[in-house]
């Protein structure tokens, strides 16, 4: 038996824990939304779950990035809420300074993101310190540029980020390109498989001469840059963002990516499945919410889903499996002997 | 007592029939070990003999799975650390146990029974007694992290010696001491005995035998070989017992004047951290041995071949004359310790193998699948690796298996010249021999191959030539029929060379009291009331109502219940974790408070509420540390997740704001004495009775030593799972009495607030200069950190400063800080290893 299981495995790859339990997750909470919610699984309600749904996914591909070097990243808030209030500030209704806001939010974004690397690889400071910091001063900069009132986003770029096309929220297929872009990095380029490793064992990442420092600092400029893309999006989708919007997304991203088996000591990411499991979370809201229970129930369900995920991972299963099998074999040996 | 067993000749330590397995691997079978009172015993034998697992039967570390132990006329069944040293057992580890953190003085209260420091007033003279009696002069405020290895394996053997034992065990103490310190451990070891101490010595050197010992116990392959008086023993007999391991492996045939070509690998006085002088020419075809008795200096030389090291002299390759970088492009490494340093356990075999190799599998921009799949699959093929796929995890292969995907990686990189440090280890009989045949494969090929190996007899069936190793010296190069196992073991243990001091391991420059102060824990502190004085004076000049009884009262009202929260953040950090909760705990024991106490309640539900708000908190903490200890979450996982649902238990607890509390509660808590609340006075003396707990009780020795390196806190008698969850129970206990101060300063039962004070506890803490990394911080820092927070929210009302401010100052507080502290501290760290 175990021979056919492993001639079966030898030639594709492995698909991940994480995304066979995000998908099947997924599918058992769809059956159930439609079983005894309905609304929940309507076009409108897909549709809606899927455009925010999208923006999760791209915050949480950035943190996975970070999660990958062993880190955490504190700063979406502060990173998604700038990319938000440049983007529908300083155009202020004219369409065509659309493009040069978002080249600034970008410039913004490189610049967080350098600075958070740096102190992380490079001054060696902890991750969460540092973040929390830029997350305090990112802020700064968005009560800074927006003095603390919305402003219409132009028609534009609520077209592009809040539109359709082929029935399917634009904000979704920018997750996706961002999903393709990450993975392809992650997982086909030189630079990305060394990524991988030093996030891996950063130790034999050293006694293989790989640049360790500079890898783990440039997790954080990648994941800046994500944050940024998600805020331009959101802004597209809500006509009239607040400079607070970015709040949400902080721990969801850190859910999602742990969700996905993207372990938070560092290693191997899983883009499809943080992905995965973003649109979980996106359909458990609607779920719970077309039932009509109140809003706290689902930040229950997500602290529940949360623990479990974590413990698919951390608990040494085969140890205790293994544990279990020990005693059965010792009171077997016992009754033979 | 001792007396009748000293005059009976009792043996103070009996070892009968010790056997133990190791993944079935009998690393012990059936030893026998008799100490007499008084005598110091010499154990002798190779690397891998079995002597310090021997001993660690002996000290209660590891049980045995067959044989009995007796001390002192007395059977004990099971032995633990514990009973152990309620014996009067102890033992002096290679690897000393002591908490780089703590001070010289907490390293030995934290390991040593408080009787030891009795009475009171004169512990710190015990504490200097103890450091002069193996002359050890280090103060005792020296953070134990500043000493050298020297110096912390004398901290180590002062612990030892003050237990006052009835059996000493020292697992080769000399091995990093210098001549003098060798002498006074000789005498104190003399005088310990003469008081009736037993001794049992482990050492791999004769000399040492022959100037220390009574009598001494050989062992081989886990096997008992002889016990013998050392003055009726010759050297030449003790090596025949040592040496003589059975062949276990077949080697390959090794090369020979035909096989052979010119000079390929030239070493010239190549000297680095921990080795000196070494020059060795090897010709294509053989391979160089590096030998030695474990840990003098051979991994340092290893690592240098590889590039990882800094060196000196030069090293010539196929006739080009390499650098550190391009060693470190051009070596194909294989390192000692295989899962710490060589594998990603997490990724697959083909990753592991591939990683090395990735820019030749390249075609344009990203790595060719099939390029990558087909080369390492022919690797693996040809290295034999068993695996089921390639893409299974390389956790899921036997230890032979890995090593050789190591080696895969190394081949695929096609290296100038392949480093195999303890290429051997952990493998099993058949994978070796297989090993064996692709280095000599390599070596054939052109590829100069350097092996290191704790195994002799590897050594003389593998390689061409040998250099013997000791103390970071060569003491010998050995060839043709001069390479034998025992000329290596009898040149490693003959020799009586000192020790290269490694450069890394220098000592800084001892400190004033001054600059102890500047590096130490208050510093901070200082730098924070300096802030505050001055932001204060600042905001003074600008504005003349600042100083009002009013603000005063306001800020430090704020202060307080951030400051308590603050504190037990504080408790988190210190033992090396975080706890995310705190927040949304102190909101909903609020939400919690607003049910209970009301304005309508009775005395009764309102002492309901708070112990209600009490248990809670506990059970919170409990929750934390179980998830972190037991079922391995890390910090951040366990307490976001509490964050969550605790948030969310509070909403649905209280959708909307409601359930006003108490006035007259609310107001017995905002009671004042001047401007100042009451409760901050309390907050203050909280801060200043936790210091000092920190400092001075053994709760505080704990939570440190826990923080600092969990592992010798483990080996010095703590128990880590306890502190943990203790460390977390109070925690959240800080967050009760930061909620208490809530229900005050809301009145009002809201589920959104709380939550924010996770992060600025954190922050808090921060600038009290607490270590995210655990082991070191203060309390009162915190409640200086508290105060400038809340200050500097303040000052930005106070001088009509945009909202900006808000955010900007509270960022560059926090990272202005964490970069100064860090910055100070690795500048510290460089000054000792530079």
């Amino acid at each position: 038996m175990v021979v056919e299981r492993q001639s079966a495995k030898k030639l594709t790859r492995r698909t991940s824990k994480g995304l066979i339990t995000m998908a099947i997750s997924l599918v058992i909470l769809l059956a159930f939304s439609w079983a005894l919610a309905p609304s929940s699984v309507s076009g409108g309600a897909v549709s809606g779950m899927l455009q925010f749904g999208a923006v999760l996914a791209i915050v949480g591909l950035g943190q996975m990035l970070v999660v990958q070097q062993g880190g955490v990243d504190l700063s979406i808030p502060g990173a998604v809420s700038l990319a938000i209030v440049i983007v529908s500030h300083e155009p202020d209704g004219d369409n065509n300074k659309l493009f040069a806001a978002v080249l600034l939010a970008f410039a913004y974004a490189l610049g967080a993101g350098i600075l958070n690397g740096l102190m992380v690889g490079r001054l060696g400071l902890n991750p969460i310190i540092a973040t929390l910091g830029m997350n305090a001063l990112l802020f700064g900069a968005v009560l800074g540029i927006s003095g603390g009132t919305p402003r219409t986003t132009v028609d534009l770029l609520r077209g592009i980020g809040g539109g359709a096309t082929f029935g399917l929220p634009n904000s979704l297929y920018f997750a996706i390109a961002a999903l393709i872009l990450v993975s392809l990095i992650t997982k086909r380029t030189v630079a990305g498989r060394r990524f991988e490793v030093v996030g891996a064992n950063s130790f034999a990442g050293k006694a293989m001469g790989l640049r360790v420092r500079t890898h783990q600092g440039l997790a954080y400029v990648w994941a800046q840059l994500l944050y940024c893309t998600a805020g331009i999006t959101l802004a597209g989708i809500t006509a009239q963002p607040t400079a607070y919007m970015g709040n949400a997304y902080l721990l969801p991203s850190v859910a999602v990516v742990v969700l996905g088996g993207t372990s938070l000591l560092g290693g191997r990411g899983f883009p499809v499945a943080t992905v995965v499991a973003a649109i979980f979370l996106g359909q458990l809201d609607q779920f719970v919410l077309a039932l009509g229970v109140p809003f706290a129930v689902r930040t229950l369900v997500q602290a529940a889903a949360l623990a479990i995920g974590v413990a698919i991972y951390t608990v040494n299963w085969a140890k205790v499996r293994a544990r279990f099998a020990a005693r059965t074999d010792a009171a077997s040996a016992a009754v033979q002997s | 007592m001792s007396q009748t067993d000293t005059q009976q000749g009792t043996p103070t330590l009996s070892l009968e029939n010790i056997s133990k397995l190791y993944a079935s691997v009998p690393a012990l079978s059936n030893v026998d070990l008799t100490v007499l009172p008084g005598e110091i015993h010499a154990l002798l034998g190779e690397n891998g003999a079995g002597k310090s697992t021997l001993m660690n039967v002996a000290s209660g570390t590891v049980q045995p799975d067959g044989g009995t132990i007796v001390f002192a006329g007395e059977s004990i069944p099971v032995l633990t650390p514990a009973i152990a040293t309620r014996l009067g057992i102890a033992i002096v580890y290679q690897h000393p146990a002591v908490l780089p953190d703590l001070t010289v003085e907490e390293n030995l209260r934290v390991a040593l029974p408080a009787s030891i420091f009795m009475p009171r007033a004169d512990a710190k003279k015990i504490a200097t007694r103890l450091l002069d009696g193996v002359g050890l002069t280090v103060s005792l405020a020296d953070r134990v992290e500043d000493l050298t290895m020297s110096e912390k394996h004398l901290l180590e053997i002062a612990k030892a010696f003050a237990l006052n034992p009835k059996l000493l065990i020292l697992d080769e103490p000399t091995a990093p001491l210098g001549r003098e310190s060798v002498d006074l451990l000789f005498s104190r070891v003399r005088d310990a005995v003469a008081q009736g101490t037993s001794v049992v010595y482990i050492t791999h050197r004769l000399a040492e035998v022959r100037e220390l010992a009574d009598r001494v116990t050989v062992l081989r392959d886990g096997k008992l070989r002889g016990v013998l008086d050392v003055d009726k023993v010759t050297d030449e007999d003790l090596l025949a017992l040592i040496i003589g391991r059975k062949l276990e492996s077949t080697f390959p045939p090794k090369a020979t004047a035909a096989t052979t070509g010119e000079v390929n690998l030239s070493l010239t006085n190549f000297t680095g951290p921990g080795f000196k002088d070494i020059t060795v020419t090897v010709k294509r075809g053989e391979i160089l041995g590096v030998a030695g008795v474990a840990g003098n200096g051979q991994s340092e030389f290893m690592k240098a071949l590889a590039g990882l090291e800094s060196f000196t002299g030069t090293v010539d390759i196929g006739g080009k004359t390499m650098t550190p970088k391009d060693l470190l492009k051009d070596s194909g490494y294989l390192p000692a310790d295989r899962h710490h340093d060589g594998l990603m356990m997490t990724l697959s075999v083909r990753e592991n193998a591939a990683v090395s190799a990735l820019t030749k599998f390249k075609r344009l921009f990203f790595v060719s699948d099939k390029r990558e799949r087909d080369a390492v699959a022919h690797s693996l093929a040809e290295l034999d690796v068993k695996t089921a796929s390639p893409e299974s995890l390389v956790s899921s292969l036997s230890g032979g298996n890995q090593q050789k995907v190591v080696m895969a990686r190394a081949l695929l990189s096609e290296p100038r010249i392949l480093i195999a440090d303890e290429p051997t280890q952990g493998v099993d009989v058949g994978a070796r021999a297989e090993i064996y045949r692709i280095l000599r494969e390599v070596s054939a090929s052109g590829i100069p191959v350097v092996v290191n190996s704790s195994d002799a007899m590897e050594l003389e069936g593998l390689c061409d030539r040998v250099i013997v190793m000791s103390r970071g010296h060569v003491v010998e190069v050995l060839q043709d029929a001069n390479l034998t196992e025992t000329n290596m073991i009898r040149a490693a243990v003959s020799s009586t060379t000192e020790s290269v001091k490694v450069v890394g391991r220098t000592r800084a420059p001892r400190q004033t009291g001054f600059g102890r102060f500047l590096q130490g824990d208050y510093a901070p502190s200082s730098l924070l009331i300096g802030v505050i004085v001055l932001l204060g004076a600042f905001i003074l000049s600008q504005n003349g109502r600042y100083l009002a009884d009013f603000n005063i009262n306001s800020m430090l009202m704020l202060a307080t219940s951030l400051g308590f929260i603050a504190l037990g953040q504080t408790v988190a950090l210190l033992i090396g974790g975080i706890d995310l909760s705190v927040g949304p705990l102190a909101g909903l024991l609020v939400v919690i408070a607003s049910f209970f106490i009301n304005d309508d309640s009775s005395g009764l539900t309102i002492l309901i509420g708070f112990v209600l708000m009490l248990v809670v908190g506990v059970v919170v903490g409990l929750v934390n540390g179980s998830l972190i200890r037991f079922a391995k979450f890390t910090a951040i996982a366990a307490t976001l997740t509490l964050y969550i649902g605790l948030q969310g238990f509070s909403f649905l607890l209280r959708g909307e704001p409601g359930g006003y509390m108490n006035a007259v509660i609310t107001g017995a808590l905002k009671a004042k004495v001047g401007p100042i609340p009451v409760a901050f006075i309390v907050l203050a003396a909280l801060a200043i009775g936790l210091e000092f707990a920190l400092r001075k009780t053994r709760w505080g020795w704990q939570l440190r030593a826990t923080g600092s390196d969990e592992e010798s806190a483990r080996r010095v008698g703590v128990n880590v799972n306890r502190t943990v969850v203790l460390a977390y129970m109070t925690t959240s206990f800080f967050a009760f009495l930061g909620a208490i101060m809530l229900v005050a300063q809301l009145g009002v039962g809201d589920a959104a607030q709380g939550v924010g004070y996770t992060l600025t506890s954190i922050t808090a803490v921060v600038l009290g200069g607490t270590s995210l990394l655990g082991g070191r911080g203060n309390f009162v820092g915190t409640l200086l950190g508290a105060v400038l927070l809340i200050q500097a929210l303040n000052a930005i009302v106070f001088l009509g400063l945009d909202e900006v401010w808000q955010y900007g100052f509270q960022g560059l507080l926090i990272l202005v800080a964490a970069i100064l502290y860090s910055v100070a501290r690795t500048r510290k760290k460089g000054a000792v290893s530079a």
